[in-house]
């Protein structure tokens, strides 16, 4: 127990320091955008017809603390983004923890739950395909998750709103409806959203499922060949209780080394499906704000947030592997 | 009665380049308290032959209908080649039959504790309840000489050492008090050192537990410091049986021959290594008559390629008897010397 103790408290560590460690490089690229944060905002002024002068832009430089040295702007932008206070966006003007705040979870939800959708189907279904004598069943299952695997998340989005707009006249866009897309959270907007937002998990947690499925096969077939396998089916363990205990437990190691990687992968779809299925609350701020208005402070908040929920990810499958597996607890295998 | 009566055993495998016969025409006893090593090359259908007594050889395998696996148990005689369903294999499986790997590290789940993998075996074949088979496992850890076996009991198979795991693998096999205990190379993977330990302990043990024992391996030494019998395989076939000394000081198969005389001696520094000639033959070709003619220097054209050999008693005994000495060679039947005046 006490070593799980001192596990868990090390990999808290290694997880701060790599976000320390992020929050310097993500700064570093915000600095290297040319242009700062002021001329970015009164050049959009002067567009908008306002005279700027020199002057204007270097007051507006120290209002916003652009003059002081970079290290102690990093240090306070470290601080604040701990806090999840990313200060103002540089062209909307408005606090980006605003701007981001239920969006980011929004969207951080709905690509965790394809996660946990893709697993709850890929583990089972997995484990029976390797262990089944069946060649039919596992046939069946092999040619579904390549079709998985193959076909796009984004033409598997466009064929359901096709299908749904033709039968049922409605394309299922959106994260609410009409009635709910600005209301305050309540139990019925709840519902609503609960109504639309299985597309998208569904939609997200197509391939993924088709990829977990193929991993959690292939690593349970590799046990089974182990010699462990056959010594406790020497010893007369049959059943379940062979195929669980033994080579199912034994192939989740690296099924939980890659959630992490899973999860970036859902996040890289996410803003295309939030395209098609024109989820404005999901996803598509995300390209905004890197592409169209390179507005380095939203950007920055952006990746420092999608950075630490892989970083969390990672950090719970850490400890998960701990917990299953005493050769990474007792620091024999990292 | 022996203990294990194994009849004209043959298997085969199916695999995508046709079938392949592993083991052909096998037939030995195993007999209550005895030790009886089988020794062979990799290859040769030792492991394949004592996996099928617990059918433990995998779906694309295949045991002849001839074949009779007759195992003496409480309630009468057994055909193992008949048991079918995974219930009924619990009795071959751990509970009168346990078997022992080349690896002991391998062969423990490496995320399951030692006394759990123990614990449960006892559960599956006795009505023990846990604390006693908890108990009854701390017993038998401590009895193959493993120290502080409480807290051994409780720790994983990567916390022990090479021979401590071996000891641990062995205590968990006799657990059930088997008959018959299967050793597959069981010192292979181990310092010489610890090797002579787990032998020695292995022959305790056969005495004590009233227990026989089938003891794998490609080294001559181990047989002969612990095995009262022994079978020479040679491509899924026994090539000569006896007991270990008439075998040891007077092989008379060829292949026998070239085996001992492969090993490498501590007397004489001087002299060369004399390998066995040639290669082991694939086996998709399996060779027709005699399966060692292909490197047998004394080979006989016309008779070895094309007739298999007779079982022979050596020097006249008869080959049923229980100690009889016993080889498959045509050079030794009367009517192949007949043979080679002719040509």
């Amino acid at each position: 127990m006490k070593q799980f103790g001192s596990f868990i408290a090390t990999r808290l560590f290694l997880a701060f320091t790599t976000l320390v460690i992020v929050s310097f490089i993500v700064f570093s690229l915000m600095e290297l955008v040319p242009g700062d944060c002021a001329e970015r905002y009164l050049a959009f002024k002067n567009t908008q017809g306002s005279g700027i002068s020199v002057e204007d832009i270097e007051a507006e430089r120290v209002r916003l603390g652009l003059d002081r040295p970079f290290v102690e702007r990093w240090g306070k932008w470290l601080v604040n983004a701990f806090q999840l206070e990313f200060g103002r966006s540089c062209i909307l003007r408005v606090e980006i923890s605003q701007l981001l705040g239920e969006k980011f979870l929004l969207s951080l939800a709905i690509c965790l739950a394809s996660l946990v959708f893709a697993y709850v189907i890929a583990l089972p279904v997995g484990i029976m395909a390797a262990a089944s004598e069946n060649r039919f069943l596992r046939n069946t299952l092999s040619f579904v998750s390549y079709f998985g695997l193959a076909m796009p998340n984004f033409l598997l989005a466009l064929c359901i709103m096709l299908f749904s707009t033709v039968y049922f006249g409605n394309s299922m866009t959106g994260l609410f409806s009409e009635d709910y897309r600005d209301a305050p959270w309540s139990m019925a907007r709840f519902m609503d959203f609960l109504g639309h937002v299985w597309l998208p998990i569904f939609i997200l947690g197509w391939s993924a499922t088709a990829f977990a499925l193929q991993t959690v096969r292939a690593l349970v077939s590799d046990e089974l060949g182990k010699l462990y396998v056959t010594a406790a089916k020497a010893r007369g363990v049959t059943g379940w209780a062979l195929l669980i205990r033994y080579p199912a437990r034994h192939s989740l190691n690296p099924i939980f080394n890659s959630l992490g990687f899973d999860l970036n992968r859902i996040f890289n779809e996410l803003p295309i499906i939030a395209l098609i299925l024109t989820l404005t609350d999901a996803g598509a701020l995300l390209i905004e704000a890197l592409a169209r208005s390179n507005d380095q402070q939203l950007a920055g908040a952006i990746i420092f947030l999608l950075t630490a929920s892989i970083v969390a990810v990672n950090l719970l499958s850490d400890i998960l592997l701990a917990a299953l597996d005493p050769r990474i607890r007792k620091g024999i295998m990292i | 009665m022996p203990l294990l009566s194994v009849k004209d055993l043959t298997i085969y495998f199916n695999t995508d380049e046709g079938q392949i016969t592993a083991v052909e025409d096998v037939s030995f006893d195993v007999r209550r308290g005895e030790i009886l090593g089988i020794v062979g090359e990799s290859g040769s259908g030792k492991s394949v032959s004592t996996k099928s007594l617990m059918m433990l050889n995998g779906r694309n395998s295949q045991i002849s209908p001839e074949s009779r696996l007759i195992l003496e148990t409480d309630d009468g005689p057994v055909d193992i080649a008949s048991l079918s369903h995974v219930k009924d294999l619990r009795l071959v499986r751990g509970h009168s039959i346990s078997m022992i790997f080349q690896e002991p590290m391998a062969s423990f789940a490496p995320a399951v504790k030692i006394g759990k993998q123990m614990v449960e075996q006892l559960l599956i074949h006795t009505d023990l309840d846990k604390t006693t088979a908890k108990a009854r496992s701390i017993e038998i850890l401590s009895r193959v000489g493993i120290p502080d076996p409480e807290l051994r009991f409780n720790q994983f198979s990567f916390e022990l050492s090479g021979g401590m795991r071996q000891r641990a693998m062995i205590a968990m096999a006799l657990s059930t008090r088997p008959k018959l205990l299967i050793a597959d190379e069981p010192t292979t993977a181990l310092d010489v050192t610890i090797q002579a330990q787990v032998l020695a302990l292995i022959k305790d043990l056969v005495a004590e537990f009233d227990m026989s024992v089938i003891l794998i391996t490609h080294d001559l030494g181990v047989i002969a410091q612990t095995a009262d019998r022994v079978a020479v395989m040679y491509l899924g076939r026994i090539v000569e049986q006896g007991t270990t000394r008439d075998v040891i000081t007077s092989p008379q198969h060829p292949y026998t021959q070239g085996l001992i005389n492969s090993r490498p001696s501590l007397d004489h520094f001087e002299d060369p290594l004399t390998p066995l000639s040639g290669d082991l033959p694939s086996p998709l070709e399996r060779p027709q008559g005699c399966v060692f003619h292909t490197r047998c220097a004394h080979a006989i054209k016309g008779l070895c390629d094309t007739q298999k050999p007779p079982v022979i008693g050596v020097a006249g005994q008869d080959p049923t008897d229980e100690d009889a000495h016993n080889t498959s060679c045509h050079l030794l039947s009367p009517s192949a010397s007949e043979q080679v005046l002719v040509s």
